[in-house]
């Protein structure tokens, strides 16, 4: 099944539009990975930001929201908030190793390291990763993850993936 | 309403500084400092960096003093408009004058607005607007004649004078033929005005905004600052941007300014405040 993860980030949406975009690279990968999903897409999304994101980004691509099974999936999560002394939730030491581990299961990927993220340093990590789990349900080992966007700018990990 | 200042026009919610160049040698704020013609265009060059999207050239003081003929006007202002013409080929260019025969040959050396700071005071001024596809700045004062002091004036209603007078003014210069896209109207702080008038014009500024012509004002580091703070020309800034900030977030369009850079911030953070302007730059608590 196509399924694509995009980070649930509310500087992409139009209430919180600047002159400068300042996720301007961000927006530009979402918008590719979720135009390539098709016109019928089913969003696990488990935050409030996160849900949001994706309505706007489906409404941007003209991709409409359904709750069918075997649509493609649009996944909203993202890494560790702790990655630098800027970051939202201050540098944590341990959030590069946490993202690290997260990427390789992404990317790999590693559907059984996916469905059982330890949700405690999740949290503490301040990584919104609960629709991340599902994904260990999506995929198969043998998917290929096609990265469109992988990097922390404000100490937040983002990534954009489509799984083929 | 879009704005159309000659050559450019601009969108709805766009505010737009002013700037001001005198080619004069006794204004009250430079004194003279841009009244050499290259020192003039330097200060055009600098305001242009600064963002400035008009300049406006006079070649008379407001306050009295010596006469200056039309003539000595034109030899103040026509050349140089020309010269900023062909440096700034797409820059507004507004002219300070209550001439027409000036504002006839600053609009043939191609400025854009005539910014009649004298309310009228030339009936003519408005067929020259017409002429020329010129914008006009319709301007209050009470009636006085150009160049005196404000001495005794009384209001029973000095916002509702001034919207009469402007509005009239405007729509003369509608009849006239003036675009109605270029017609800007400005209570003219100071100009007629006591320093309470003025105070009042600006608490209520909303109320010439409701009228919907665009509307200018020209706050910057007047006497009624001055007056209000007890300062002298020189320490005026912060109670001029104060005063830019009330004006702005009434939804003032256009800021006559000496200090472009500093107008410029106080009308984009209020502008932004009334919703009519994205940040810059937010990412705070978003990413």
């Amino acid at each position: 099944m196509t399924c694509a993860l995009v980070p649930g980030v509310p500087a992409l949406l139009p209430a919180y539009a600047s002159i400068e975009d300042p996720v301007a690279d961000l927006r530009a990968a979402c918008l590719a990975v979720v135009g390539a999903l098709g016109p019928k897409v089913r969003v696990v999304a488990f935050s409030e930001s996160g849900a949001r994101v994706a309505r706007h980004l489906l409404d941007a691509v003209g991709a409409e929201e359904v709750t069918d099974g075997q649509a493609p999936v649009l996944v909203v999560a993202n890494g560790s908030a702790k990655r630098a002394p800027t970051a939202p939730g201050h540098f944590d030491e341990r959030a590069e190793a946490f993202d690290d581990d997260l990427r390789r299961a992404l990317l790999e990927p590693l559907p059984t390291a996916l469905g059982a993220i330890d949700a405690q340093l999740a949290d503490e990590m301040w990584a919104d990763v609960a629709a991340i789990r599902t994904l260990g349900d999506l995929l198969a080992p043998g998917d290929r993850a096609e990265v469109g966007y992988d990097d922390a700018p404000y100490g937040v990990q983002y990534w954009v993936v489509r799984w083929v | 309403m879009t704005l159309r200042l000659g050559r450019r026009s601009f969108a709805d919610d766009a505010t737009l500084m002013m700037a001001i160049v005198n080619r004069t040698p006794d204004s009250f704020y430079d004194r003279g400092a841009t009244w050499a013609e290259d020192a003039a265009f330097e200060r055009v060059a600098a305001v242009v960096e600064q963002g400035a999207e008009i300049v406006d050239i006079g070649g008379i003081k407001a306050a009295p003093g010596e006469e200056i003929s039309a003539g000595e006007e034109k030899d103040r202002v026509v050349d140089f408009v020309a010269r900023v013409r062909a440096s700034y080929p797409s820059l507004v260019i507004s002219v300070d004058t209550w001439r027409a025969e000036v504002g006839a040959a600053a609009c043939a050396a191609g400025a854009d607005v005539l910014n009649d700071a004298w309310g009228g005071a030339d009936p003519e001024l408005v067929d020259v607007a017409a002429e020329h596809d010129a914008a006009i700045v319709c301007t209050h004062t009470g009636g006085v004649t150009p160049r005196t002091r404000p001495f005794r004036v009384e209001y029973d209603d000095v916002v509702a004078a001034a919207i009469g007078d402007t509005v009239a003014y405007a729509e003369r210069a509608l009849a006239a033929g003036v675009a109605r896209e270029s017609i800007v109207i400005d209570p003219a702080h100071d100009f007629g005005k006591n320093t309470f008038h003025s105070l009042e014009v600006t608490r209520r500024l909303g109320e010439m905004v409701a009228t919907g012509w665009p509307v200018l004002v020209s706050l910057s580091n007047k006497d009624f600052v001055g007056e209000t703070l007890g300062l002298p020309v020189g320490e005026r800034l912060v109670g001029t941007l104060a005063a830019t900030a009330v004006c702005a977030l009434a939804g003032a369009r256009i800021y006559r300014v000496h200090e472009v850079v500093e107008a410029r911030q106080a009308v984009d953070m209020v502008w932004s405040i009334a919703g009519r302007r994205p940040p810059r730059r937010a990412i705070r608590g978003l990413a």
